[in-house]
Parts: structure tokens; C-alpha cells; sequence
């Protein structure tokens, strides 16, 4: 742990991250961009995931919605996961001992992990659904799985100002 | 006295400020997924709008559930943000990043509310207007969500 730490406070005093820390506004900028980024990427993976529930726009094929939103999809992670990093970096020890941190990390790789059992599975198979109306159980459930997981990453990041410490 | 003392003297401001934080931690998780259900469909609009997405998809069906969900992220995000400012209010308003975004935000809900006026048909007889006025709403939110940001920082 405190190899951990150590490392973790090198991080934070990189000139990256003492820029950021210090500089006034810019922490508050970067976490603005890291939401705008969250909203388009993971908001459009959330409206995939309700499509393959069945709630939003149900004579929209499935292939078509993901097939025409990932590109939009993969620009808002990009912003997400630069600006998360660039978060990290100014305040690493801060972070890391923050219970709810590990919980985003990972239900962040379960979420990720499921994406792409989407993107190789389920979506290769598409071109086999129905294109309208309800899909089976099982398509169904990763959309409910999707939902969930990124539901838990953005509850669990929100938390990690609220619960900075184990005890 | 005036409304923003009364309301701090308010029973409800009371009873959100002494509960436990975690009330407040709940209230912005529910802010932050408010501001993506409304903010992702309006981003689905626009993006069928501009022609940059669903181009071979019926304009009626994308602009119609996207505008009924992204109306359930406005209530969320405007209830729950309703009641963090009811747990403080003079505290918020004393802050300038709480007075540009609510200024602004006024601006994107007058904006949003002008969305459910246009009909499919208007939308392809006046694509440029459609297309700026879309744009103009989406850029008012993601300036309402980054001034909220600020807000515990100045």
C-alpha cells in the first residue's frame, strides 16, 4: 500500500497533474468535459440499451441504431477516458483510497467486458433479429446488463467525493 | 423577509440539510442521469437533423421517443436539482457559477420547449432553422451542465 501511495503521489505531482490541481479552474473544466463526454457515450450506449429492451424506438432495427451511433459512441468515451485521466493524474492519492474507486474500476471492466460481447456477439448476429418489435429474452438482458453496469460506474464515481474514506 | 431567507427557514430545507449526506450524494447521481436521458436523445436529434446519423430512418419516430424520453431526463434532473437548492438556497444564490447557470438554463428551457413545436414536415421545409435551432439547444445544455460543475468550485 504504501508502494501504492508513493506512486500514486509521483503521479499527482507530475507537471500535468500540479497544473491541473493548481490551476483554478481547470479541474472544474476537465470534470465538465468528462460528463459531456459520459453523456454522449455512455447516453447513446443507454438509448442502444433501451432499444434492445424494447422501450425506445422500436421500428428503428437494432443494427441500424448501433451500427450509426458507434462512431459517436467511441468519440464521446474518448473524451470520457481522457478527461477521467487527466482527473486521476491531479489527484491520485485523493482517489485511490476512496472506497467507491475500485467498485467504478470494476464494474468500468465488467461494463467494458460486456460492450464487447455485445460489439463481437451480439451484434454480428444482428442482421438475424427481428427488425421490429420485441426482441429474444436474451438480447433483451444484455441490454438490461449494459444499463446496469454503466448505471453502477457513474453512481459509484459520483460517490467518490461523498465517501473519501474506508473508515 | 424575503423568499430565498424564507425558504432556508423552510421545513424542507431543513430536513434535506440535517439528513445524512448521502441524501445529497443521491440527489446528484440522480442529477447526473437527468442530465444524460435528456441530454443523449436531444444529441440523437441532432444528429438526425444535421444528417450525420439514421439519415434512412423516419424523422416523425426518432424526433418523437426521443423528445418523450429526454422529457423524463429534464424531470429528474430538474426535480433533483430543485431539491439540492432547496437544501441551501442562500448559499446557491450568493454563488455565480449557481447565477450563469441559471441563467442559462432558462435560455435552454425556452429552447426545449420550442422543439415540440416543430412538426417532421417543418423540419424538412426548413432544415437550416431546424438544424441551427437544435444546435443552439444542445450547446445551452452542455453550457447550463458546465457552469453547474463550477458551482462547487467558486
Amino acid at each position: 500500500m504504501n508502494t501504492l501511495m508513493s506512486l500514486a503521489q509521483s503521479i499527482e505531482q507530475s507537471a500535468i497533474g500540479t497544473a491541473i490541481a493548481e490551476g483554478r479552474y481547470a479541474f472544474p473544466i476537465i470534470e465538465g468535459i468528462h460528463l459531456i463526454g459520459l453523456a454522449l457515450g455512455v447516453g447513446l450506449i443507454f438509448l442502444i440499451d433501451l432499444r434492445l429492451i424494447g422501450v425506445f424506438l422500436p421500428s428503428v432495427p437494432v443494427r441500424v441504431l448501433h451500427r450509426q451511433l458507434q462512431p459517436y459512441v467511441f468519440l464521446g468515451f474518448g473524451i470520457v477516458i481522457v478527461a477521467g485521466v487527466l482527473l486521476l493524474v491531479s489527484e491520485t492519492s485523493t482517489v485511490i483510497v476512496s472506497p467507491p474507486w475500485p467498485f467504478k474500476a470494476m464494474f468500468f471492466v465488467l461494463a467494458s467486458a460486456n460492450a464487447l460481447y455485445f460489439e463481437f456477439v451480439i451484434a454480428r448476429r444482428a442482421g438475424a433479429l427481428p427488425e421490429r418489435g420485441p426482441l429474444p429474452k436474451p438480447v433483451r438482458y444484455a441490454g438490461i446488463a449494459s444499463l446496469a453496469l454503466w448505471a453502477l460506474v457513474i453512481i459509484c464515481g459520483r460517490l467518490i467525493p461523498y465517501i473519501p474514506h474506508w473508515t | 423577509m424575503n423568499l430565498i431567507e424564507w425558504l432556508q427557514s423552510s421545513w424542507l430545507s431543513h430536513a434535506i440539510a440535517k439528513a445524512n449526506h448521502m441524501l445529497v450524494a443521491s440527489l446528484q447521481i440522480v442529477h447526473v442521469f437527468g442530465l444524460i436521458l435528456l441530454l443523449a436523445p436531444l444529441l440523437l436529434i441532432g444528429l438526425r437533423v444535421l444528417g450525420w446519423a439514421m439519415r434512412d430512418q423516419p424523422l416523425e419516430h426518432i424526433v418523437g421517443q426521443s423528445r418523450r424520453l429526454s422529457l423524463v431526463g429534464l424531470l429528474l434532473s430538474l426535480t433533483s436539482g430543485a431539491l439540492m437548492f432547496f437544501s441551501a438556497p442562500l448559499h446557491y444564490v450568493a454563488n455565480w457559477a449557481f447565477d450563469t447557470k441559471m441563467t442559462l438554463l432558462m435560455a435552454a428551457l425556452v429552447m426545449y420547449a420550442l422543439l415540440y413545436a416543430w412538426k417532421a414536415e417543418q423540419i424538412r421545409t426548413h432544415a437550416m432553422l431546424a438544424r441551427v435551432h437544435i444546435v443552439s439547444a444542445i450547446t445551452l445544455w452542455i453550457m447550463v451542465s458546465m457552469a453547474g460543475r463550477a458551482i462547487g468550485f467558486v
